[in-house]
């Protein structure tokens, strides 16, 4: 007997599913729809065209904005990756007094409601600034910079959360090996423990990419007058005759953001497989 | 060496991270002057005027908090079923069918927002597919469907059925199946074995699911933005306001400061007993 479920159960919990999926996707397929709608996204469907697309490409400022996300996104992943590497060494290959204390400092973004760290960092950028122009009459204001600095706080558990796992898997003893083959720490690393992690890191950079690309609650904040996608987006929903470009670019933004997570997914269980190790569930958002 | 690895990251967290939330909690009790108008005085009046209901923020707060426990309700009975069907029923593809679910998650939020008011609106996708069908006349579009209170809850359940059911579907996956077989050899049947042991043994799952719902939505502000008007009015967009239009940055340190020991708290308790909890199911 399938003690999980009975027939009708099972049936039920099928469609279930898959009305559900139903549900998750046909906002989002309504919108690709109407991005190649000759009129407003609105039914009767005007017919088929592509000038809204072609249109984005002759809006300067949509395409700024789209530039600085990908400038904010690609300099906060780097280093984002960099002290998730350095954070998930520590954590896994190190004892160190304080450990529980470090764990809780570089997973606690991930519950922090984002608006109040935006605001947060707003006060004491505005504080710095305020002190600077006071004593030396120079001051940063507010730009990519401050955006860029607060992603990196945010996207930094999930760096470390795709890193630990495959790290932990790495046997030390290849390190050591290549200590024994008379290696320094320098090129253990580089040549032995780097390749090796890889496949994690690029997971890890993609995850952190995505993240820093979409996202709004702190960049509104820190963005000043350099709006990134999501800023100017926001914004330029108050304009209808906008609306139809607006959809457009999105479905593009989708379509880019679910290959950039696929391709992460992807690369993370090949790693995992390399290792012989079983995937165990979680994943990249646990 | 360990010093050298953890300084850097330590660093950034420290200055970027800590400091801000401090400071926050300094200039909520006006410990700081940054305006002309800042008195420097250090006095509890803000926090007593809050905590007081001297104004409306505290009401506002519990609406929020009404609206994100209906959301984050409804969203872990939806969810629930979903995590079941992927680790109990199904064979293959079942991380594949997971990715499924989990991937309108993982894209940009606002887009999906968006989504939902494209559909929405009095001239939107639902409404012109009514009068397209001669459903509705074009002068009485159902004017409910966008800035209201329903609105933002369905959107907001919406956004995260996805992220709620990987947690529990990650409990019922770790699950001992022959616990089931054992629950079923000694004659329970499978509503009993489901309510005596499937249940409990995902319920660090549940309640994981659950703060992860909770928790964000709470400090909800963009979704209220887009869709919610007037009566969806939540708590985080009153802290925006004030900071942003009403530009009284110290009652805004205040209900930003409020929300964030609501979250911790929250954390201290729920994140305890999800742990422990995974750990005695193990």
């Amino acid at each position: 007997m399938e003690i999980a479920t009975s027939r009708t159960g099972r049936v039920t919990l099928t469609l279930f599913f898959w009305l559900l999926v139903v549900f998750l996707y046909l906002p989002i397929a309504v919108l690709a729809l109407f991005s190649f709608n000759d009129g407003d996204p609105s039914f009767p469907l005007a017919g088929f065209t592509t000038h809204w697309y072609r249109d984005v490409l002759s809006n300067d400022t949509l395409i700024t904005a789209l530039g600085r996300s990908a400038i904010v996104a690609t300099v906060s992943s780097l280093i984002a990756v960099a002290l998730g590497v350095m954070t998930s060494f520590a954590l896994i290959r190190r004892r160190f007094f304080g450990k529980p204390v470090v764990s809780a400092l570089v997973f606690s973004p991930l519950v922090i409601p984002y608006l109040v760290f935006g605001i947060s960092l707003l006060l004491i950028f505005t504080l710095v600034d305020k002190v600077l122009t006071e004593t030396f009459g120079v001051y940063f204001g507010l730009g990519l910079h401050s955006v860029i600095i607060g992603h990196v706080v945010v996207a930094l558990p999930y760096t470390i959360l795709t890193i630990l796992p495959l790290l932990e898997r790495l046997s030390v003893s290849l390190d050591e090996a290549a200590k024994d083959l008379g290696a320094n720490p320098r090129e253990t690393f580089r040549r032995v423990t780097l390749p090796l992690l890889m496949p994690a890191l690029i997971s890890a950079f993609l995850v952190a990419f995505t993240l820093s690309f979409d996202e709004f609650a702190i960049a509104s904040f820190l963005a000043g007058t350099q709006q990134t996608w999501p800023v100017y987006l926001f914004a330029q929903l108050r304009v209808p005759r906008l609306l139809p470009q607006l959809i457009a670019v999105s479905s593009v933004v989708f379509v880019g953001s679910l290959a950039l997570i696929l391709s992460a997914e992807i690369g993370r269980r090949l790693a995992q497989r390399r290792y012989g190790a079983e995937y165990s569930g979680g994943g990249f958002a646990a | 060496m360990t010093a050298g690895l953890l300084s850097a990251p330590v660093l950034w967290l420290v200055l970027f991270f800590v400091a801000p939330v401090v400071y926050v909690a300094i200039y909520s009790v006006g410990g700081i002057t940054l305006f002309p108008t800042d008195t420097g005085v250090i006095s509890l009046d803000y926090w007593r005027h809050f905590l007081g209901g001297g104004s409306i923020y505290l009401g506002l707060f519990w609406k929020s908090v009404r609206m994100s426990l209906t959301v984050s309700v409804v969203v872990v009975m939806l969810a629930y079923p979903i995590g079941y069907f992927l680790a109990l029923v199904v064979r293959k593809l079942k991380y594949v069918l997971l990715l499924v679910i989990i991937v309108p998650f993982l894209t940009s939020f606002l887009l999906r927002v968006l989504a939902w008011k494209v559909m929405l609106g009095d001239r939107g996708v639902f409404n012109s597919l009514l009068e397209s069908l001669h459903l509705r006349s074009p002068n009485h579009p159902i004017e409910w469907l966008l800035y209201s209170q329903f609105t933002v809850m369905l959107v907001l359940a919406y956004a995260w059925i996805p992220f709620v059911a990987l947690p529990i579907f990650v409990s019922l996956d770790n699950m001992d199946r022959s616990l089931l077989e054992a629950s079923s050899d000694l004659g329970c049947s499978r509503l009993r074995t489901f309510w005596r042991v499937t249940l409990p043994l995902s319920l660090p799952g549940l309640v994981a699911g659950f703060v992860f719902v909770f928790v964000p939505t709470i400090g909800e502000f963009v979704t209220p933005l887009l869709v919610g008007g007037t009566s969806g009015y939540m708590y985080g967009n009153a802290i925006q306001d004030l900071f942003t239009r009403g530009l009284d940055w110290q009652t805004g340190s205040v209900l930003a400061m409020f929300l964030l020991l609501v979250v911790a708290g929250l954390m201290l308790i729920f994140g305890r007993f999800v742990q422990v909890r995974s750990v005695a199911a193990d």
